[in-house]
Parts: structure tokens; C-alpha cells; sequence
């Protein structure tokens, strides 16, 4: 990526070497399901980036919508002491 | 972080997380969904023992009552993403992109502002992982409370 040569040339400034960038994005890359079947070298650092942190805001939305539907779910019934050991235990 | 996909490691989350809105129920006469979201987040930082800088910052963080005060942030780091210009003039020297997007993912861990890249790299692995289990958990239950009903 000639990217990270003009990188090189402010690298005085920053102080996050490209190296530790390309080792972050790489590993980075593993754990988004979206790009974890692609080449590195096909996808940029800046997209993985981008997908981790739209990965992790997906997920949390996905609890937020959970976390709604349990609340009235725990609201709409009155879960007494037997079917919470119940379900307690079901857990376990 | 290979903790977060253990089978025992699921079964101790979901049960304490229950154990925690059985009480909070008993306590107080409805739980919104943003206390319940609060309660999942903290005994998932429990859960993780204080072993990462993420579980730390969330057991560290005050209660909001309110809910205001998060989204207005959340809607802030929104609309800076959508701001973003896709394409960089590479020879520009303030901001390149990758440190921007650094710097946005360091503002969705909790506690990793100042974190440096290495450990960004840990706290981030784990931070997914966890919030993954989280979402497997509060499925299990939900799917088991609406079986109860039934």
C-alpha cells in the first residue's frame, strides 16, 4: 500500500509504528465474520478498522434489542420462586 | 479470550445475569430495557474479573439514570463517522484515516482511550468475544422465559 509510505514520512509525528498498525489490523481481520474468510492483502487497514467498529456497534444494538425484548418479556410475567429455580437451572 | 466461547463459561454468565434480574425485579416494579442492558454489561465485567481494562472501565463507570446522556454521545461519534470523507488525499499530514479509525474504536471499548495499539489489539479481541457470549446469553434466557409463559 504506497499509503503507508507517505505514513512513513509523518512517522516522526506519530508515535503508533506502521508495523503495530499492519499486526493490529491483521489479527483485527480474524474477528470480524465479515472478513475473516478474505486475503489480508486484499483488504485495507482502514476497512478493517471500519468493520470492527461497525461490528461492535451492531452488537451492541443487537443487545440493545434483546435487552428490550426481555425487559417486557420479564415485565409481562410474574416469574415466581419455583419457575425462576426452574429456569435457573436450565441455565446451568 | 478463549473463555468467552466455553460452554461453562456461558452457563455461569446466564445464570448470574438471571440471578441479577430475578433481584432487581423484587426491588423494583419494572426494569427498562437500559437498566437491563446496564445490568448485562456489569455482570459480564464481572464475569471477566477484572482481568481487562474493558470490565474494569464498566464496573468503574457511575449508574446513568437517565438515558440521555449515552445516546447523545452514541449520536455524536454517529455523525462524525458519516462526516468522514471516504477517500484520503494521501498527502495530507492531520489525521490520516487508519488514526481516526483508531481513534473511533478506542471510543467504543470502554476504558481504552489512551490505550496504546498492542493492547488496543487484546482489549478489543476480548471485548468482541465477550459481547458475543453476551448475545448468546440474553437469547438463552429470553427463549426460556417466553417457554415458561407457554
Amino acid at each position: 500500500m504506497s499509503s503507508r509510505r507517505s505514513r512513513s514520512r509523518q512517522s516522526g509525528a506519530s508515535r503508533i509504528t506502521d508495523d503495530q498498525i499492519i499486526d493490529l489490523v491483521s489479527k483485527l481481520q480474524q474477528l470480524i465474520p465479515e472478513l475473516r474468510g478474505r486475503r489480508p492483502d486484499k483488504v485495507s487497514a482502514s476497512k478493517v478498522l471500519q468493520e470492527t467498529c461497525n461490528y461492535i456497534r451492531s452488537l451492541h444494538r443487537e443487545v440493545d434489542g434483546l435487552s428490550d425484548r426481555l425487559s417486557q418479556l420479564l415485565a409481562s410475567t410474574d416469574t415466581d420462586s419455583d419457575q425462576a429455580a426452574i429456569i435457573r437451572s436450565l441455565l446451568m | 479470550m478463549k473463555r468467552w466461547t466455553t460452554k461453562r463459561e456461558h452457563q455461569i454468565y446466564s445464570s448470574k445475569l438471571f440471578q441479577a434480574l430475578c433481584r432487581s425485579r423484587r426491588t423494583s416494579s419494572s426494569t427498562s430495557a437500559k437498566e437491563l442492558h446496564q445490568t448485562a454489561d456489569r455482570v459480564l465485567a464481572i464475569t471477566a474479573k477484572g482481568t481487562t481494562r474493558w470490565s474494569r472501565a464498566i464496573l468503574a463507570a457511575p449508574l446513568t439514570a437517565g438515558t440521555n446522556m449515552k445516546k447523545h454521545k452514541k449520536a455524536k461519534v454517529t455523525v462524525h463517522t458519516r462526516l468522514r470523507k471516504p477517500v484520503v488525499n494521501r498527502e495530507k499530514r492531520k489525521l490520516p484515516v487508519v488514526e481516526r479509525k483508531l481513534r473511533a474504536l478506542r471510543r467504543l471499548v470502554p476504558g481504552c482511550r489512551k490505550l496504546s495499539c498492542n493492547n488496543l489489539l487484546e482489549e478489543t479481541s476480548d471485548y468482541i468475544a465477550a459481547l458475543e457470549m453476551q448475545v448468546r446469553a440474553l437469547t438463552a434466557i429470553t427463549e426460556f422465559l417466553s417457554r415458561g409463559l407457554l
